[in-house]
């Protein structure tokens, strides 16, 4: 087997294919949490989740961004997180960062790559606020006489707070948290308006986002329109309605969350992950009749991080970095970027010509390939691109509609890709894009379409899958668009091996019926949420356990994809148990296969599973011949490999396993 | 007819390479990258011989060690072939190359046929290759024979007992495919005009012969050639793979669980292109490199250029600059990140990084910034069962296609086994019925990652079986908020109906006549019936990528030279889906107008990115500034940096050219800035840079720049004039630099004195006599340049000397004395007549110099 470090390794032709998830990793994400630290927000109630345990907003929004941090560590690891907060009278210090912030507002922690010790201090703190609910306002005593830090002050402390610890390629974003919807009431409020709105233009121009999470009680429920629908923007200046459109585009920003505080962890969920269009094309719908789309990537396998190569400097572990570079071997030479050429493999020279060939043949080495002066035979890597794109620009263009019915289950290959208009590239987008998917729910339509979503990859035509925009009770909208879903080619498509099999009579057909009908979920469907990936959670607690310096303790890890077994057998254990009868004294099913016209026939090696469990129960398993252990095993679904004495220890564990 | 078995084959090309095939035709070849197509002349053995190629460069694709061919040439010059040697007769059919699995060398050897002077008879072709494939595969009874002739047909052929032939080759069970250049074809459809009767006569014989065999085939070569790259996919038959489907524990419930055995199998699977092999000019060893310009002398013409498959390797090493944030590559949001700016960065990185061996290091995860040690061979995996589990059902019509993952699965109930397949069959056939799909958890070998998927219920026509295909986890789903296209609030929390973000109801109209019109359920090929069929056919759709990649491979391995062969189109089939019908379209051109017009989108002119109020300012990139330099360079040719350099040396004085000029206006740009300030180095160093650039990037793989320290900018030394220290004229191109320094005017005199030095310097050389007339010509022009700048006295020295270093000293070159002798006059010292002539002096009389040269 290939040493463990080669198997993630893609071939390079791969890579270009597979950008689709790199791109979320290359480009760093950068968070910074704002919390209000008003007494409102430190105000004391019981916690719902735990009896006698006195808790407050504050802690909850702290837990939260403890949460995000832990999850930003194995989602992306070069993430940095930060904490401020704000209306405390807690300052910096001379000599830490943030001394020279506003009044009013205090760095918990500056912006950093998530590590261990951070997260375990944001634990420490958590911990201590539980037994001793006072040790929140104690840290970070609010501000006397309900006085508020104007919310512009807050931004600019932000802005330079982001300014010295993000980096500038990175994505940065404020998450805002409080639960005052009128901070500022009285005379000066439209000054201050003003004021926040000013700076809040001054972050967004420095390329930062605010996503709000205002918290919303049955008491004081929020209203965003006191204050915050004044100041806030659309969400993103380069992705939405931009800055100039303030006249007719008056629509609230997208992103606001309003809710629970129970509700704020899931909320930041939603924002994790900064939204990112994989790409931007123009979508051709006739000729001469283009919109402009952006395509997200709402499902991509989130696979473990990768492990990585450390170098012992003695005082520190040091991330290796590694390179790829092209050699000729013979000559231990490394070739440049610029002077690559591509061509095809030469193939190993045969045994047959070697013989006969002469000086030429030895000219022509294994591995090399001369040319006479002035003639090319080899590609740059512009033609190479070429050829897989055929001379295409990125760009989608739609073929035609089908029917809905016509996308079988089959015709699927890779995950899908999410689209949505693009106002930016082209205006009048977002109403012919509405058309169209109105048109296509309406009518049960897909489109097929070409599709060239990169300079890089390939073209491939995908059906068109329209999604209506839908709210559900818990508030989540359904996003309105098209998804992507790329259809195999007949390159890709494997006809079926078998064609002719034993089929059930009706009656058995009816015995399994029933304990389906017990089984259905009603109108339930595949519920992803419902599904964390086992594997994945139980590689990260152990990353987590060992970044902590904790012992994992794998007994108390649960899976949550295994089958529900006590609901099964109490619903359907009988007729599942009928079902089973029905098949063993079913005709069809006793018929022992024939054996096939035309091949030799062996002697019958069959022996029935009664007998070897009996050999087995007696311990003389040995006594079987390796044929007819092979067989068993095969039966079995389990592998025929080995000597006797592996095949006999397989037999007895499967035996051992199905009682 | 029984399925061929792959491999276990050889085919023998007969190929005619009488004089007949040597004519000329011309081929349209496709423009490359948007050019006019170009016609280009080539011979109908070169043409044909293509056919040949790419059914070896097939061969050599797949790398069967069972595929085996031969090739026979006939209309040879020579004989030698099996039959001859035993029986004599017959001629002029020459056993080109032996049967062997077939490389590259192989078809280097086919390159390099040419059409002969004699003409060959195809039946001795045929009956030799019917020979030598049967000794070849002796009693390998099973394998595959087949023949390919290949003809012009022009040739008069002795066709008697040709029946006896095609009998042998019926029971020998050989299949033989003639392909003819311009034979006509019905079906291409294709007409030779003036056909002469000898080939008229010789395809209808063709035809004959053919209809006698079990397996002949008559075909016309342009035809061969576009079928050869008709895209042809590769059936892959699916291994099955045993695994279990359970519903329920079966561990300690088991009277109440189910377990079948169950085969899986894959319904889709992604394929990709072939990937390309990377490769660099190899470049030589000092050895070489003098061997390779001793042999550039003696026979320019074989001169090569090798290039050599690179391998990958991955190198690791310790990035000690801290400030990496600072350069993190930007990447664009919409993935047009440019290749060069990255390639910069990490080059300008590199200055940092220490490399660090392998087996130095230590693996494991990054938590964050934490290093998080993991054990060898990564953590424990999580324990689990082989197997597929039904979670449970829920209704078909809540089924969310968009989830689907991955490639689909076959279920199957083990073949061998007819409880399973009625077990498995009563279930498939019962949720179909209730239109029910199963949730399950599929892993797929101990302690393999578990995938959850659905199992959805299939009824062929005479099995059932499961198709599985893997739905998300809960981390896979990434829920991004998108705004409402419908529902637009405004600031006050109302609801926005009017709005140009909404489509109007004239709009929604529109689009609806529009989706009609498009519609392609009519929109295909009739059928047997004469009803139109649905248009696109997942079937029929094949990968452009694949094919034309591959295309592309072979076309490469098999040509000479991409600049006279570029790649052929690509075939039609590839590109039958890339435009909606023609008949879709011209049913919808109303709609497509009237949603033009009520819609009336437009595209948005790029915005010039505004600048940042703060700090976070764009530093300049020095990328940009080079980006002007080269152009600049003023005469840099059309084709990119990299496709010159595959163009090779040949073009390299004609290409130093312009790139000289551009660095010596640099090297003098740089002068001037000496003159004006001491210490320059410091003040222009990205002059310096940008010069290094030029120089000496597209040129590394040429010799390092002679050790003249004081002139190493100078555009001269990348290219080896092989000038000695101190001298402006080197002895590569003596004239060409004496005349460039002459023309600067403030040189002459050294510029005389150096090509003085330098002819006397080569004719005491070895092999001085290939050099002769070259170096009589810059006598003569040295000669008019002394007595015109009035350097008289130097030719008069030079010359005296030149007489003195061949007939006296050791090594001498007497030779070239009796060449300028024979010259006479003309080279002889300057006299005094002939300076006064031209104003100056000289103390040489007329007749002094008149028997000085005859001596």
């Amino acid at each position: 087997m290939a040493p463990f470090d080669d198997w993630n390794k893609l071939d390079d032709d791969e890579e270009e294919e597979l950008q689709d998830s790199s791109l979320y990793e290359g480009k760093r994400d950068v968070i910074l949490f704002c919390i209000d630290c008003s007494p409102s927000m430190l105000e004391l109630y019981e916690d719902p989740r735990f009896e006698d345990v006195q808790t407050c907003k504050l802690l909850t929004a702290l837990e939260a961004a403890m949460q995000v941090q832990k999850r930003k560590v194995l989602v992306g690891p070069n993430d940095a997180v930060g904490i401020m907060l704000f209306n405390t009278t807690k300052r910096n210090e001379n000599d830490e960062a943030g001394a020279d912030l506003k009044k009013g507002t205090y760095v918990y922690q500056p912006i950093a790559t998530v590590d261990a010790p951070k997260v375990v201090e944001l634990m420490q703190l958590l911990d201590e606020a539980r037994e001793n609910p006072e040790k929140l306002a104690e840290m970070f005593p609010p501000m006397p006489d309900k006085k508020r830090v104007p919310v512009g002050d807050v931004f600019t402390s932000c802005n330079w707070v982001i300014r010295d610890g993000a980096p500038k390629t990175a994505t940065k974003r404020i998450f805002f948290i409080t639960d005052e919807d009128n901070p500022h009431p009285g005379a000066a409020s439209s000054r201050l308006i003003a004021s926040a709105r000013t700076t809040l233009i001054d972050l967004v121009q420095a390329g930062v986002t605010v996503e709000p999470f205002f918290i919303s009680t049955e008491e004081k429920p929020f209203d965003p329109s006191i204050f915050y629908s004044s100041v806030l923007l659309a969400t993103n200046l380069a992705d939405e309605d931009g800055l100039g459109e303030d006249g007719e585009g008056q629509i609230l920003p997208e992103s606001i969350s309003i809710g629970q505080i129970d509700e704020l962890l899931s909320q930041m969920r939603f924002h994790e992950v900064p939204k990112r269009a994989l790409f931007s094309v123009p979508f051709t719908l006739a000729p001469d009749f283009t919109i402009g789309v952006k395509g997200y990537g709402l499902i991509t396998e989130q696979k473990r991080g990768a492990y990585r190569y450390f170098a012992d400097l003695g005082d520190r572990m040091e991330v290796v970095g590694s390179r790829t570079a092209y050699v000729d071997e013979e000559q231990e030479t490394e070739a440049e970027k610029a002077q690559i050429l591509f061509g095809m493999d030469l193939g190993a020279p045969s045994a047959e010509v070697e013989e006969e060939g002469g000086d030429e043949h030895k000219e022509a080495g294994a591995g090399t390939r001369s040319v006479p002066l002035g003639s090319r035979v080899f590609y740059t890597p512009d033609e190479v691109r070429s050829f897989r794109t055929l001379g295409l620009e990125p760009g989608i263009k739609l073929l035609g509609f089908k029917g809905r019915k016509e996308l079988a289950f089959e015709d699927n290959i890779k995950h899908s890709v999410f689209i949505y208009p693009d106002e930016m590239t082209y205006s009048g987008s977002k109403r012919t894009f509405t058309a169209l998917l109105r048109t296509m729910i309406k009518k049960k339509k897909i489109a097929i379409v070409l599709a060239l979503t990169r300079r890089n990859s390939s073209p491939i035509f995908c059906a068109v899958l329209p999604q209506e925009e839908k709210v559900d009770e818990s508030g989540w909208r359904e996003p309105p668009g098209f998804h992507l879903i790329p259809l195999p080619f007949a390159d890709d498509i494997r006809s079926a091996p078998i064609e002719k099999g034993f089929r059930a009579s009706d009656e058995l057909k009816e015995a399994a019926r029933k304990w389906i009908d017990k089984l259905v979920v009603k109108n339930g469907s595949y519920p992803p949420d419902s599904y964390p990936n086992p594997a994945l959670a139980y590689h990260n607690a152990q990353l987590e356990a060992s970044a902590f310096r904790e012992e994992f303790d794998s007994e108390a890890f649960e899976d949550l994809t295994e089958p529900k077994y006590d609901m099964i057998h109490k619903r359907a254990g009988q007729l599942i148990k009928a079902w089973k009868q029905a098949v063993h004294e079913d005709e069809t099913a006793n018929i022992v296969a024939a054996p096939v016209a035309g091949t030799k026939r062996k002697a019958d090696v069959s022996v029935d599973e009664a007998e070897i469990r009996s050999k087995w129960e007696a311990g003389a398993l040995n006594k079987l011949r390796v044929d007819q252990l092979k067989d068993f095993l095969k039966s079995k679904g389990e592998p025929v490999s080995g000597k006797k004495a592996e095949l006999i220890e397989r037999v007895s564990d499967w035996l051992q396993n199905h009682p | 007819m029984p399925a061929e078995r792959a491999g276990y084959t050889v085919t023998m090309f007969l190929v005619d390479t009488s004089p007949s095939m040597g004519k000329t035709r011309e081929v349209e070849l496709p423009g490359t990258n948007g050019r006019d197509p170009e016609v280009i002349e080539m011979t109908n053995l070169e043409w044909a011989l293509q056919y040949v190629m790419l059914k070896i460069q097939e061969m050599i694709f797949n790398g069967r060690k069972t595929d085996k061919c031969g090739v026979i040439v006939f209309g040879s010059d020579e004989t030698k072939n099996v039959i001859n040697e035993q029986h004599g007769g017959y001629e002029n059919v020459v056993e080109y190359i032996p049967i062997a699995q077939p490389n590259a060398g192989t078809l280097a050897k086919l390159a390099k046929l040419v059409p002969s002077t004699v003409h060959g008879e195809p039946i001795d072709a045929l009956i030799v290759g019917i020979e030598t494939q049967d000794r070849f595969l002796g009693n390998k009874k099973t394998w595959t024979r087949k023949m390919v002739l290949l003809t012009d047909g022009e040739n008069p052929m002795e066709v008697e007992d040709w029946e006896a032939t095609a009998k042998k080759m019926n029971e020998l069970d050989i299949s033989l495919a003639v392909v003819g250049v311009d034979f006509d074809d019905e079906e291409l459809p294709f007409h030779e005009e003036n056909k002469s009767n000898i080939k008229k006569e010789n395809e209808e014989f063709y035809h004959t012969f053919t209809s006698l065999l079990e397996n002949g085939v008559v075909g016309n070569c342009d035809f061969a050639l576009q079928e050869i790259s008709r895209p042809d996919v590769r059936t892959v038959k699916s291994t099955m793979m045993p695994t279990i489907l359970r519903l329920g524990d079966t561990q300690t419930r088991d009277e109440e669980a189910i377990e079948l055995v169950v085969k899986t199998s894959k319904c889709t699977a992604l394929a990709r292109p072939k990937s390309w092999k990377r490769f660099a000019r190899r470049q030589l060893t000092e050895k070489e490199k003098a061997e390779a310009a001793k042999m550039a002398k003696m026979d320019v013409d074989e001169e090569k250029l090798t290039f050599a498959q690179l391998r990958m390797r991955t190198e690791y090493y310790i990035d000690s600059d801290k400030n990496k944030e600072e350069r993190a590559p930007s990447v664009d949001g919409d993935g047009t990140d440019d290749e060069e700016e990255r390639q910069r960065a990490k080059e300008e990185a590199e200055k940092h990084y220490t490399k660090v061996e392998k087996e130095e290091l230590v693996r494991g995860y990054k938590y964050g910034a934490s290093f998080a040690p993991a054990p060898e061979g990564g953590f424990p995996k999580l324990q689990t069962r082989k197997g597929m589990d039904i979670c449970g059902f829920f209704n078909r019509k809540n089924f969310r296609r968009e989830l689907s993952m991955g490639e689909v699965y076959y279920v199957w109930a083990d073949p061998a086994n007819p409880m399973s397949q009625v077990a498995l069959s009563s279930i498939v056939q019962a949720m179909y019925e209730k239109g029910v799909i199963a949730i399950s958890r599929w892993v797929s070998r101990d302690n393999m990652d578990p995938k959850m998927g659905v199992l959805y219920p299939t009824v062929f026509k005479d099995v059932d079986c499961f198709l599985w295909v893997q739905m998300p986890f809960a981390e896979d789903v990434r829920n991004f908020p998108f705004a409402s296209l419908e529902t637009l609030v405004n600031k006050k929390g109302e609801i926005v109906t009017d709005h140009p973000y909404l489509p109007t109801k004239e709009q929604l109209n529109a689009m609806e006549e529009f989706v009609d019109a498009m519609d392609l359920s009519d929109a295909g090929e009739k059928d047997e019936e004469g009803n139109r069929e649905p248009w696109f056919d997942t079937r029929l759709s094949y990968n452009p990528a694949i094919h034309r990649t591959k295309q592309a491979l072979f076309h490469g391995a098999v040509v000479r030279d991409l600049n006279t062969h570029p790649v052929p189109p690509p075939h039609p089939e590839l590109l039958k889906y890339f435009e909606p019908p023609r008949r879709v379209l011209k049913r919808a051109r109303e709609a497509i107008e009237e949603c033009k017009k009520t819609f009336n989108v437009r595209e948005v002119p790029k915005k010039v990115v505004r600048v940042r109020k703060d700090d976070h300012v764009r530093a300049p990139d020095e990328d940009e500034d080079m980006l002007l330099l080269d152009q600049k360079g003023s005469a840099r040719p059309g084709p990119s940096q990299s496709q010159r350099l595959t163009q090779g040396k040949s073009f390299a004085p004609s290409q130093s050219q312009p790139q000289s000029q551009s660095a010596g206006s640099l090297a003098q740009k740089k002068k001037a800035a000496q003159d004006g300030d001491d210490d320059s180095s410091a003040t222009e160093p990205e002059d310096e840079e940008d010069e290094d650039l030029l120089l000496n990037a597209p040129r590394k793989d040429r010799a390092a720049p002679l050790p003249t320290p004081a002139r190493s900018m100078s555009p001269d030394e990348v290219i080896d004039r092989r000038r000695a220290p101190g001298r402006i004229v080197g002895a590569s191109f003596p004239l060409e630099d004496f005349r460039k320094n002459i023309s600067r005017g403030d040189v002459v005199t050294k510029a005389v004195e150096d090509l003085a030095f330098v002819i006397k310097d080569v004719i005491s050389r070895p092999f001085a006599s290939r050099r002769f007339d070259e170096m009589l010509e810059c006598m003569h022009e040295l000669r008019k340049v002394a007595l015109q700048e009035d350097e008289i006295d130097a030719w008069n020295t030079f010359i005296r000397e030149l007489r003195d270093t061949c007939m006296e000293q050791k090594p001498g070159n007497k030779a070239f004395w009796d060449k300028v002798r024979g010259i006479g006059r003309p080279l002889s010292y300057i006299s005094d007549t002939e300076a006064s002539r031209q104003g100056g002096k000289s103390d040489i009389s007329e007749s002094e110099a008149a028997k000085f040269i005859q001596e």
